[in-house]
């Protein structure tokens, strides 16, 4: 039979087939288009009215539209008012990031058959042969193409290697993280001690000292004995807590932030370490958090120390986030943004069903407060209203404000979301989990949320989307994002005029990013699907 | 109990003065938040190795009763003795209780995310502290036991309803508790499954495991079960053999059951 694949495994017999339902182009026209003499009128006068749009649309992106604001500005577009003599360092963070992307893909589809199938083929040469087609610069086109071998390169690496070490998958998370990091600190500059990285570095440094130094002094049996009562467990709170304290404190001193925010975030740690011991007093878990916590805090330190060994040959000048812009400060908002409010919208979502009246209560004000107040009233308060709060001195910056702003409001609306998949677990899976001594954190993490998060993974993905989008409106606060530096560049007398071909430009860029979401979001659910 | 195992009597022959009791549920009243009271003060004793069917119209507090026993539902009034262990609602006791009891549900109530496999893994290796290993072997053998071992990596929602329950009985199985609470296990099941759920539950029983029932599968009961319990209206309406109970009930309630049922 020539009409069933010819790929399928299954060759069933001839009586099973359902009967077939394929006529020839003709009898299809017939059937669907021209069957009654209205229709055939309908489909005439429609089918004319597209040949005119399409061929209005082909006229107009050929012959009347000026396309030479896209290359012409193609740098402003990326990056806004960057030091052009810096580009470069723009260029290593899409190199790291588009690396990272390649491990990813390869540790990701590690069990599946060769990583170059025929449409990874045909799309890999269709960016390439887009490079070489479109009006870049030749050095541009050539390093564009050689991000894609990079990528595959890295792909290979990643399959390769995750192919040897299962494990490996796990520490996507955390390198996704370092990645971000690096391409912060690439895209910032200035000084070390400013860094995120170097904070995280200082906390999981103490915190691996003082474990590894905790079970050095207590064997498994002892830590056995004393997690297994009250009293035992406010020891080990307390040794923990003045272990990491000596330790991480020399590190925290060289820390480069204003004092009030050094306390602030020094009672966040504390509150976090004594809430988190229980947990890690166990074994099991204390070996794994062990090795991954000594893993990250090694690799910190190497990151801390080699670029402050060689920001002296390199010179990473500092550069102030006036000067981010561009594509790149909408993909740092975006990603910022989405990465901040997802656990905050889980934590809300779960407040909001908590039995605790307090913490209920709270949530919902929350919630609701965030949900009845348009975005841009949030992000104007951000830009007026915080430093009238904080002491004299601290102004966060701009973009951190906006990020801010994006991240309550985006964490609201993330937390209804997730509230609606939790709903929709029935009662009897968390009543199983009891019955098999679960307890409440436990059931929690290894029962409801996997389920909840599944269930409403549509929804965050669709509320990510629209947090992307909303990067827009950041430029009315005074940030020249894609949006902002796009209104810049139509200021220019020389481009007078050219604002369908700026905004088409723009809305393909916007559409790109946001397809490429939806997309990564259907694949993440048909991995996950467990019905078939 | 101190005088545990001082002489082997024979489950049939009603002396229930030494043995081993390892529930001992005393005038247990329960309210729920809409002020219904569903449980009127029922007492029971179950002896360990003892398969107890508890049997009754729907409403009759049945389900709540044996849910009690393993603190899944609160009660105001009375006490529970489990193994020498009262609940008492503090999250250690609460902890303590669910690793003596296991319970298999009617909605088989399986994790659809995970596999077989990873479903009668779970507690062992997180409430147990298991190895990953020894938990995965003894899972299998578990699988084994209920005959599904070679579904072990699909997942719930690709096993027919009879296969779901048994996943969940093995499930249960592998936290090692000393007693199964069973609340209508072949309810749901269409009705060709149905047996092949009771044959894992006789095994299990034969086995010596201490059992409470729930179930309107009057065959299993008169075959396996050591004591009929009747209860309507949250409270206890007649204890017997099972033998008595179907041929020759005491109370003109339990005859009016049984001529529904029958």
């Amino acid at each position: 039979m020539t009409t069933t694949s010819p790929n399928s495994p299954l060759v069933t017999p001839e009586e099973s087939r359902p009967p077939l339902d394929q006529p020839g182009p003709g009898t299809w026209l017939r059937k669907h288009l021209f069957n009654t003499w209205y229709n055939a009128l309908l489909t005439i006068i429609l089918v004319s009215i597209m040949l005119l749009a399409v061929w209005g649309i082909f006229n107009w992106i050929f012959r009347i539209a000026e396309w030479a604001v896209v290359p012409n500005n193609l740098a402003l577009f990326m990056s806004g008012l960057y030091p052009s003599e810096l580009y470069s360092r723009i260029w290593v963070m899409l190199g790291i990031n588009v690396a990272m992307a390649g491990i990813t893909w390869g540790l990701l589809v590690r069990n599946q058959g060769k990583l170059l199938g025929r449409n990874v083929l045909i799309g890999v040469a269709a960016i390439c042969a887009g490079f070489i087609i479109l009006p870049l610069t030749r050095p541009v086109a050539l390093t564009l193409i050689g991000l894609v071998v990079l990528t595959l390169v890295c792909a290979w690496v990643g399959k390769t290697l995750g192919q040897r070490k299962l494990s490996l998958s796990q520490f996507l998370a955390a390198g996704w993280f370092l990645v971000y990091s690096i391409s912060l600190l690439v895209l910032a500059g200035g000084d070390i001690r400013n860094s995120l990285i170097y904070l995280v570095a200082a906390v999981a440094i103490s915190i691996w000292l003082t474990s590894t130094l905790l079970r050095l002094l207590a064997n498994a049996s002892v830590l056995d004995a004393i997690s297994g009562n009250t009293a035992g467990i406010w020891v080990m709170r307390v040794l923990w807590f003045a272990g990491s304290l000596v330790l991480f404190l020399p590190v925290y001193g060289f820390l480069n932030i204003p004092l009030p925010l050094k306390i602030i975030t020094l009672i966040t740690y504390i509150a976090f370490v004594s809430l988190l011991v229980p947990i890690l007093a166990e074994r099991k878990t204390l070996t794994t958090f062990v090795v991954t916590a000594s893993i990250f805090g090694l690799s910190c330190l190497a990151l801390t120390a080699i670029p402050n060994a060689i920001s002296g040959f390199f010179g990473l000048e500092p550069i102030g986030t006036n000067n981010w812009g561009g594509l790149t400060l909408t993909l740092f908002l975006a990603i910022t943004g989405i990465a901040l409010c997802f656990p905050i919208g889980v934590i809300m979502a779960l407040g909001r069903r908590s039995k605790l009246p307090i913490i209920k209560g709270l949530s919902i004000a929350y919630i609701e407060l965030i949900r009845g107040v348009p975005l841009i009233s949030i992000l104007f308060m951000g830009q007026v209203m915080i430093p009238l709060f904080l002491p004299e001195g601290v102004r966060p910056d701009n973009i951190v404000r906006a990020i801010v702003g994006l991240t309550l409001f985006s964490s609201a609306y993330l937390a209804e979301n997730v509230r609606a998949g939790l709903q929709a677990i029935p009662r009897g899976q968390s009543e199983a989990a009891a019955s098999l001594g679960l307890n409440n954190p436990l059931t929690l993490s290894l029962i409801v949320l996997p389920q909840a998060l599944k269930i409403a993974i549509p929804a965050i993905v669709g509320q990510f989307i629209s947090l992307f989008q909303d990067t827009t409106l950041l430029g009315i606060v005074g940030l020249v994002e894609l949006l902002g530096i796009s209104n810049s560049i139509l200021a220019n007398p020389k481009y007078l005029g050219d604002y369908a071909e700026v905004y088409l430009f723009i809305a393909v860029l916007y559409w790109f990013f946001c397809y490429a979401m939806s997309l990564g979001s259907r694949r993440i659910e048909r991995a996950l699907n467990t019905e078939r | 109990m101190t005088h545990a195992n001082m002489s082997m009597t024979n489950h049939s022959n009603g002396s229930t003065v030494d043995r081993e009791a390892v529930i001992v549920a005393t005038d247990v009243e329960k309210w729920y938040d809409n002020g219904f009271n569903v449980l009127k003060g029922v007492s029971l004793n179950v002896y360990k190795g003892e398969v107890v069917v508890v049997m009754g119209p729907s409403g009759s507090g049945k389900s709540t009763f044996i849910r009690t026993f393993n603190a899944l539902e609160p009660y105001q009034k009375g006490s529970i003795v489990i193994d020498d262990i009262e609940i008492s609602y503090d999250l250690k006791n609460i902890e303590e209780i669910r690793r003596e009891v296991g319970m298999v549900f009617q909605q088989f109530n399986l994790f659809p995310h995970l596999t077989v496999l990873q479903n009668v893994t779970l507690a062992p290796i997180w409430v147990r502290k298991q190895k990953k290993r020894e938990a995965e072997a003894t899972a299998m053998q578990l699988l084994e036991r209920v005959g599904i071992a070679e579904q072990a990596d699909k997942f719930p929602g690709q096993l027919s309803g009879g296969q779901q329950q048994r996943v969940a009985i093995a499930r249960s199985l592998a936290m090692q508790p000393k007693i199964m609470l069973f609340d209508e296990p072949t309810s749901a099941l269409d009705p060709e499954m149905v047996r092949e759920v009771l044959d894992v539950m006789r095994g299990l029983a034969d086995s010596g495991m201490t059992m409470v029932c729930v179930t309107h599968e009057v065959g299993f009961a008169r075959e396996v079960a050591d004591r009929v319990v009747l209860m309507d209206g949250g409270v206890l309406v007649e204890e017997n053999t099972p033998d008595e109970f179907f041929n020759n009930p005491k109370e003109e309630r339990s005859q009016k059951f049984l001529s529904q049922i029958l």
